[in-house]
């Protein structure tokens, strides 16, 4: 019989020397083995090589630039008639190349200081030492400082123009802001008026619970990344800024105002405008009443009456929040960021094959805003007395929940006892004991709340 | 003694006495049984030497991009001007975390490559396996490939290059342990079972859908800033569908491990296990990484959803997002232990018109 032949393995006689612990088949002979390691490792290199050209050719640009606002264009353009989207697209175009010239790019933003001489508290409105280390990439330069905390921390959700369109903005409810509107939900400001930076500070240091907004309070835990909120406050405001001059722009141009050229004093104006807003948020600041100091019985009678207005056609909060408060009222309204468009553009946002034709310019599914469940006790803006007093007088801005009637100034609608009722009704909704209740404050809130806008710097 | 027994044995000692002959043809040293266990440990000291530094290597890499710490050191190959062995060691330890991981990462790939060149020495100074030898060439070239990858990352300030980076480091965990499995005892007094395609291919296809999976999650962890959300939700569907397809196959390997043949071969069963018990860890880990990465994207079920709020940055979401990609590299390696196993006991019987007669043969 011609032998097996031998292999380079074999060769070394292990067999031998070595214990042979899975020698569990009696029955099959020890033949001495011939495995192909040379077939597997060419094939495993073959498979390495297929794989990395098909990770390569899925690589992106590198360059990182704002995005111009074409979503905003289109429905502009669309709402005058015009389904041609060349124009929209020379809308776009010129209002972000105005923007880049007065704002600067993603990597180097600039501060337009030659055009607000004349606007009060312009200096004031972005510190922009704290813009150009959030803005850029991420990394340390030879002096070791951190910049482009912008893109480490909040890119992947609100993306790099700050129009909440991340990359991962598409799955997540609710989804990301959208900075260029200049409306934010949670401030402690009337409608139409922007946030301080304390409220946005806050909604950073907190996090907005049962949603992808984080926490950035560990940031504080380090003696390096302590400033690293204010910083990021900071740049969210001038993209703020920056993105509803950019929509404003888009808007002169659209209705034939302004050909968008750099020394138009109508297109100017528009930047002074918007700084001015953002300079004068911080007296516009609505105070709220301490709450009463109750005991557990006083809370459940004003929990009662409160019920009592959560109920009634003058505030009509049941609508929406249904009659136990469980969300599940018959409100089918979007939040203004999606009307923004929608309604511009004419489309339904509840028939697919209308909002899909706004996909490509940067739409994303209309979601409807529901109203939150108040038995659950999570709230985004805040949970304690004050904050829900706050939510109740001011609303939130840019959903369905409405400012509710104050009995203030020869107003018809609620005293502030009545509104208190109502406070203490939507607490007792959750399933806390009365008794805490009565004094449950959020020690982080007071103490945000008690600073003055400049405290906070 | 059976007619069975009496051919076993036989041609047993028929090869034994081959093998004899055609040691001493060809190389004296290869007989000396001292000599020859010698070499066996050297290779399979240095090369799991390499492998177990290797997975740290993974893990501080996995950290970098977890702190996004990539350009946390602006220069390469040195560190802040100095040289990368000599950068203080006070200034290492107490600086930023970032600062801290980065360079920590590049001290540990230095040591791998250094290990990696001491399994290269070893190799050519006593192995016999010829492409045991140059599989150790081709393990240095690769961990160099990756050290030039890493320093490219940072003096180009590239993202694809970093996410290059990430694809190749769980390859050259994969190889580093391909070599320290074939120079283990396992692979030198591997037994034969039953021949079987089946098994061979289902781990193949369980090795290739890990590698795809990492490259996968990988394009998620360097995904650019500017990606658009469609093709990155794209991208996590197809990372869930690999999973899926993932578990499907360590399912299925786990289910022939324990079915006829297999029923006693613990060798097979070995790796099976751990590739269950990783899939599972995996699993919970991936959840839990959307979770502190995103929430959950259903926070209205229950009231501690709604009440969750994720916190950036913190140190057990760093623990459980930099766990998830180590963890997937785990599985490859795990993967490569399986084939490894199957193949070994397997292929030749397919393959060896020899012992395809000598199987005929004894079944007659």
């Amino acid at each position: 019989m011609k032998p097996a032949r031998c292999t380079s393995d074999s060769l070394y006689g292990l067999d031998s020397y070595f214990p042979k612990p899975f020698a569990m088949a009696p029955s099959v002979p020890p033949v001495i083995l011939n495995t192909t390691p040379q077939r597997l490792l060419t094939l495993v290199a073959q498979m390495m090589v297929i794989l990395l050209t098909c990770v390569m050719v899925g690589c992106g640009p590198a360059k990182i630039e704002y995005r111009p606002n074409a979503l905003y264009a289109v429905s502009l353009h669309r709402e005058q008639g015009d389904a041609d989207h060349t124009e929209s697209e020379e809308s776009s175009t010129r209002a972000a190349a105005l923007a880049e010239r007065w704002f600067g790019t993603a990597d180097s933003p600039v501060w337009p200081s030659e055009l607000l001489a004349a606007t009060p508290g312009a200096d004031e409105v972005v510190r922009m030492d704290d813009v150009e280390r959030s803005a850029g990439p991420v990394g340390r330069g030879n002096d070791k400082i951190e910049r482009g905390l912008y893109r480490k921390h909040c890119v992947p959700c609100h993306g790099v123009t700050g129009d909440g369109r991340g990359l991962a903005a598409s799955m997540l409810s609710p989804y990301p802001r959208d900075f260029r509107r200049g409306t934010f939900k949670f401030k402690s400001t009337p409608t139409g008026v922007k946030p301080t930076r304390a409220d946005l500070v806050r909604t950073l240091h907190d996090g907005i619970p049962g949603t992808s907004m984080p926490s950035f309070a560990a940031l504080e835990l380090s003696k390096e990344f302590k400033n690293d909120i204010e910083s990021l406050v900071e740049y969210v405001r001038f993209l703020s800024i920056r993105g509803e001059v950019e929509r404003r722009l888009i808007a002169k141009h659209a209705r034939g105002e302004s050909q968008l050229n750099p020394d138009d004093e109508s297109a100017i104006e528009v930047v002074r405008l918007v700084v001015a807003n953002w300079a004068s948020a911080a007296t516009k600041v609505l105070p709220i009443p301490n709450p009463p100091e109750l005991a557990p019985e006083q809370f459940n009678e004003s929990a009662k009456r409160g019920e009592e207005w959560f109920r009634s056609e003058l505030t009509a909060c049941a609508k929406c929040h249904g009659p136990s408060g469980a969300g599940d009222g018959n409100s089918q309204d979007f939040d203004d960021w999606t009307k923004d468009w929608t309604l511009l553009a004419g489309i339904d946002p509840k028939k697919k094959s209308d909002w899909k034709e706004m996909k490509p310019f940067g739409a994303l599914k209309p979601v409807i805003d529901k109203p939150r469940n108040l038995a659950w006790g999570a709230f985004h803006g805040g949970g304690n007395r004050q904050d829900l007093f706050r939510r109740l007088v001011l609303g939130i801005e840019g959903t369905p929940m409405p400012p509710i009637a104050r009995a203030i100034n020869g107003n018809p609608g609620l005293t502030d006892g009545e509104i208190w009722d109502l406070v203490h009704y939507v607490q007792s909704l959750s399933s806390v004991p009365s008794s805490s209740l009565a004094s449950a404050k959020s020690t982080l809130d007071d103490t945000i709340r008690s600073k003055p806008e400049g405290a906070v710097e | 003694m059976s007619a069975t027994q009496e051919l076993k044995s036989n041609e047993s000692r028929e090869l034994k006495s081959n093998d004899s002959r055609e040691l001493k043809s060809n190389d004296s040293r290869k007989v000396l049984p001292g000599r020859a266990s010698a070499a066996w440990k050297q290779s399979w000291f240095w090369a799991w030497a390499t492998t177990i530094f290797v997975f740290p290597l993974i893990w501080v890499g996995g950290l970098v991009t977890t702190h996004d710490a990539g350009m946390a050191v602006p220069d390469w190959p040195g560190t802040y001007g100095y040289n990368l062995f000599l950068y203080p060691v006070t200034a290492w330890l107490y600086g930023p975390f970032d600062l801290f991981v980065e360079h920590g990462h590049r001290l540990l790939g230095s040591l791998v490559g250094l290990l990696s060149i001491a399994l290269c020495v070893a190799a050519w100074s006593t192995e016999t396996r010829r492409w045991y030898r140059w599989a150790t060439i081709g393990l240095l070239l690769a961990v160099i490939s990756q050290g030039l990858l890493g320093g490219f990352r940072v003096v180009l300030d590239g993202r694809t290059i970093a996410m290059l980076h990430g694809c190749g480091g769980p390859m050259v965990f994969a190889l580093a342990t391909f070599l320290a499995l074939s120079a283990s005892s396992d692979w030198a007094s591997a037994r034969p079972v039953i021949p079987s395609r089946g098994m061979r291919w289902i781990s193949l296809a369980l090795l290739l859908s890990t590698i795809v999976q990492l490259i996968l999650g990988a394009q998620l962890r360097h995904a650019l800033p500017d990606t658009s959300p469609s093709g990155f939700m794209s991208l996590v569907h197809l990372h869930l569908t690999m999973a899926a397809v993932v578990t499907l196959i360590i399912v299925l390997v786990a289910i022939v491990g324990r079915s006829g043949t297999y029923r006693e071969a613990r060798e097979i069963l070995t790796p099976a296990n751990a590739l269950l018990l990783l899939l599972i860890v995996q699993l919970c880990l991936g959840i839990a990484t959307w979770i502190v990465n995103y929430a959950m994207p259903w926070a209205d079920l229950s009231q501690w959803l709604a009440k969750y709020a994720i916190s950036a940055k913190g140190y057990w979401e760093s623990l459980i997002v930099t766990g998830h990609q180590a963890t997937g590299s785990l599985m490859i390696a795990t993967s490569v232990w399986l084939v490894c196993r199957v193949w070994r006991r397997q292929g030749q019987l397919v393959r060896n018109p020899q012992s395809f007669t000598i199987s005929k043969r004894l079944e007659a």
